[in-house]
């Protein structure tokens, strides 16, 4: 099973965290279809993986989205929104789906995250027993046309388009990683821009 | 963190979450408490500073003040990040619950790294041999005029510059992951200077709070390490060369030395 | 006489104070270690409702009133003139002409009795009574007043300014607030705002927050609520929740507001310096509520607030002459011919000769 339990640091266990990246995925459109109509048995967060980082770019909005949620200070619909706007530099939650959402036609490679509240772990509701990780699978396996992918910072890197989350995260032009003559340290400083400009979200 | 400390200082609700680590409270000042936590994975070392209610503020007051302040201090952090200027980098935060997660620096402060440098030599009135060589502690007066330097000019004040809030990073370290592991090995004044603790900062361009910064650090330098204070030139020469406009500020701190820091009172 | 007085089993001092509208004259015995107030009489100049005391008229009430004031203290304190070892007065800070009318009166005393003058920091003379009142040792002391706002603590002989107002005194944004809303002057503006915001508070209206470092600043927040005060009067006002505001809330706003400001500059104070005791001199420490707010700090910081009430907190004349024998039992004098007063008098210009 390709499908990955996320264990976050201060993240209670009452917060399951589920990831899964597919590769060379075909039915976009049809993804994002579940999405328009709110079928509710398309409960994810659908990321574009060409404007994903890395692990630890993705893991800090999948982070910032569970602490809102176990907050109870939710500011989308729901904490699947929650995440693809956590990815944001601002509060714009349409901008958000655009640029790291699925897109009909465009979305090549794509990153699903699957977070799970259950109240306590002894009071298992059926809605969280139809929600085990095998069920979760099976789910995306049927529906999710694509080459299921670890989700490693190599696998992600293969899909990153720079340009693109150069001008998402304003890089271009960043003394700081400008005068980087490494191109390893220059990713990793763009990494930590760019989850700065997400912590900073609409200051 | 022990239990008691818990019960005196309760943490902010996002580390009452379980972590690989527990939290250890690092410092409780005026402003706020700092621990040392972990970001995402466990091998993710964090700062969180913590801006804990004011049991005597209004509650509006200060949810609007916690809220304010957080978010300048992120702001300020972000562009010295974006222009280079050596600062921690911010992970995550939530300004109305009144934290916020920051890179964790690896080092001591620059007061301590001093000190032991200081201790090591002979004491002040002893016969000082002339051969011994000061280049390691010059050096390190100039990274840190070049830091602050580099600080001024991309228009931001720190507010608050002491020898406690710098800290001296190992080089080679892995900047994410932190520790080489040879930490011991490395001498007291050596390393990247880092600036923290941003809480009193503000965004200026006036000569005149250029001035005050500098006048701040140089009158704590001069308590904190009277033995090294005629070290300051050097970190003053070292400002004026990494920052194109410091010559005016210099001319204004002599202005701030003379009528100290206050103005005269009315009564 | 004074050579001597070290060892000189009882100590008495009369003082004079009038540096702002309030003319007060006290007596003060020291015996060893303990201070006896024998007399503190006092009698303030009130101004009609929305005006200030202006200096001229503030002198001469103070010169009307010299005399009666001297005698009720003499009489009330039971000593004979023979008895009195000094007179002290108060050289400054505060407004010049009532400042002068009280040093000549003090100086008259001197030459008629044939006394030796002391002339007292009037900030110096809240400071040393309130430790002496309240039994705080060594703490950080807040000074609040109509003239001043400062947070000072004592090193090496001397009590340092930490933090201070960099415009307008607390006292004077209150006064001049009460001012705004025809507030009475009886018995004081700060004392009439402090009851009213006790009936406000239902909502807790915008003000600019100004705390720089240990600095703060109260011009922004008088200009604010004075053109809340005046948007009131026209229309009502309109509170955050859209439904018209209150004077009260006016009062209860403004009270919150600049005393988190100074709760906050006392509380980085003695964070710096070490100390988890705080004393409240000055006026505005007589209120309430800055009280509370100030011991809920300290409370937080595992120490506590000192305060005085308003025998002491307010001007009087027995704090000038406590802190004058003090100075004057270490052999300070002001010789007749310097016996000068000041505007502007800073804490920290005074050598503090009786502490270590």
């Amino acid at each position: 099973m390709a499908l990955e339990t996320l264990n976050l640091e201060h993240i209670p266990p009452t917060c399951q965290i589920y990831a899964a990246f597919f590769r060379d995925v075909s039915n976009c459109e049809f993804l994002h279809a579940q999405l328009l109509s709110r079928n509710s048995e398309f409960e994810y967060a659908f990321i574009d993986a060409s404007s994903i980082i890395s692990r630890s770019h993705l893991l800090a909005a999948v982070y910032s989205a569970a602490i809102v949620l176990l907050d109870g200070t939710l500011r989308t619909p729901n904490v699947h929104s929650e995440i693809v706007v956590s990815l944001n530099t601002s509060n714009n939650i349409a901008d958000a789906y655009r640029k790291w959402g699925i897109s009909p036609g465009k979305t090549k490679d794509l990153v699903v995250i699957k977070v799970v509240l259950c109240p306590s772990p002894a009071k298992e509701t059926a809605s969280t027993q139809t929600q085990t990780p095998q069920a979760i699978w099976d789910h995306l396996r049927q529906h999710v046309k694509g080459t299921p992918t670890p989700l490693t910072d190599a696998e992600l890197a293969q899909a990153t388009d720079w340009p693109k989350v150069r001008k998402y995260y304003r890089l271009n032009g960043v003394p700081a990683l400008e005068r980087l003559a490494d191109e390893q340290e220059k990713i990793q400083q763009s990494e930590r821009l760019a989850i700065m400009g997400m912590a900073l979200r609409g200051l | 963190m022990a239990a008691a400390d818990d019960a005196q200082f309760p943490p902010p609700k996002v580390l009452t979450y379980p972590a690989s680590t527990p939290p250890t409270l690092i410092t409780q000042g005026a402003e706020g408490r700092l621990y040392k936590t972990t970001h995402l994975t466990r091998d993710r070392p964090c700062a969180l500073k913590y801006r804990p209610p004011k049991p005597y503020r209004h509650p509006v007051l200060d949810a609007r003040l916690t809220k304010a302040r957080l978010s300048s201090e992120a702001k300020v952090l972000e562009r010295c990040w974006r222009e280079g200027v050596p600062v921690p980098a911010v992970y995550a935060m939530d300004p109305a619950a009144g934290w916020m997660m920051m890179e964790w620096i690896e080092g001591i402060p620059v007061r301590v790294g001093i000190n032991e440098w200081l201790g090591k030599r002979p004491e002040e009135g002893a016969e000082i041999p002339q051969v011994e060589d000061e280049t390691p502690i010059v050096e390190l007066m100039k990274r840190i005029g070049a830091a602050i330097g580099a600080l001024h000019k991309t228009g931001v004040v720190h507010g608050d510059l002491t020898t406690s809030n710098m800290m001296l990073r190992p080089r080679g370290v892995d900047p994410v992951s932190g520790g080489t592991g040879n930490e011991g090995k490395t001498r007291s004044v050596e390393g990247d200077v880092v600036l923290i603790d941003f809480g009193l900062a503000t965004q200026s361009m006036s000569d005149e709070d250029r001035a005050v910064d500098l006048y701040v650090l140089e009158r704590a330098f001069a308590s904190t390490h009277p033995r090294a204070e005629r070290l300051f030139g050097t970190l003053l020469e070292s400002y004026k060369s990494t920052f194109k406009k410091a010559s005016s500020v210099l001319i204004k701190l002599e202005d701030v030395r003379m009528r100290g820091r206050k103005r005269s009172m009315l009564g | 006489m004074g050579l001597d007085i070290a060892q000189k089993k009882r100590r008495i001092a009369l003082g004079c104070e009038g540096s702002a509208n309030k003319l007060g004259i006290g007596v003060i015995l020291h015996e060893g270690e303990t201070s006896t107030v024998l007399s503190n009489v006092r009698h303030t100049f009130v101004s009609p409702p929305g005006t200030g005391f202006l200096p001229k008229d503030t002198a001469q009430h103070h010169r009307a009133f010299f005399v009666r004031v001297a005698k009720q203290a003499l009489a009330d304190a039971g000593i004979r003139i023979a008895d009195i070892d000094c007179i002290c007065y108060t050289r400054g800070p505060g407004m010049g002409g009532p400042l002068a009318s009280v040093a000549v009166a003090a100086r008259t005393l001197a030459l008629l009795w044939g006394k030796e003058l002391v002339g007292v920091n009037h900030c110096v003379g809240h400071i040393e009574m309130g430790r002496t009142i309240t039994g705080a040792d060594h703490p950080v002391v807040l000074y609040v007043s109509g003239g001043n706002t400062q947070v000072i603590a004592y090193a090496e002989q001397r009590y340092r300014i930490f933090g201070e107002t960099l415009d307008i005194a607390v006292g004077n944004c209150l006064d001049r607030f009460a001012r705004a809303l025809n507030i009475s002057n009886d018995p004081a503006p700060g004392y009439n705002i402090e009851v009213l915001a006790r009936k406000g508070g239902r909502v807790l209206l915008d003000l600019p927050y100004a705390v720089k470092g240990m600095d703060c600043s109260f011009s922004g927040i008088l200009t604010r609520a004075e053109e809340l005060a005046a948007q009131m009067k026209v229309d009502g006002g309109k509170g955050p929740d859209g439904e018209p505001f209150t004077g009260a809330d006016l009062c209860f706003s403004l009270q919150e507001t600049v005393f988190a400001m100074l709760v906050e500059i006392t509380e980085r104070a003695m964070a710096h310096v070490g100390s988890n005791q705080v004393l409240i001199v000055g006026g505005v420490g007589c209120n309430e509520r800055l009280q509370e707010m100030m011991g809920l700090m300290a409370a937080d910081r595992g120490g506590s607030v000192y305060a005085t009430d308003e025998r002491f907190c307010i001007d009087n004349g027995i704090m000038i002459a406590h802190a004058g024998l003090l100075a004057y039992e270490t052999g300070f004098r002001t010789p007749i011919e310097d016996s000068t007063c000041t505007q502007r008098f800073r804490t920290d210009e005074v050598l503090v000769k009786w502490r270590k």
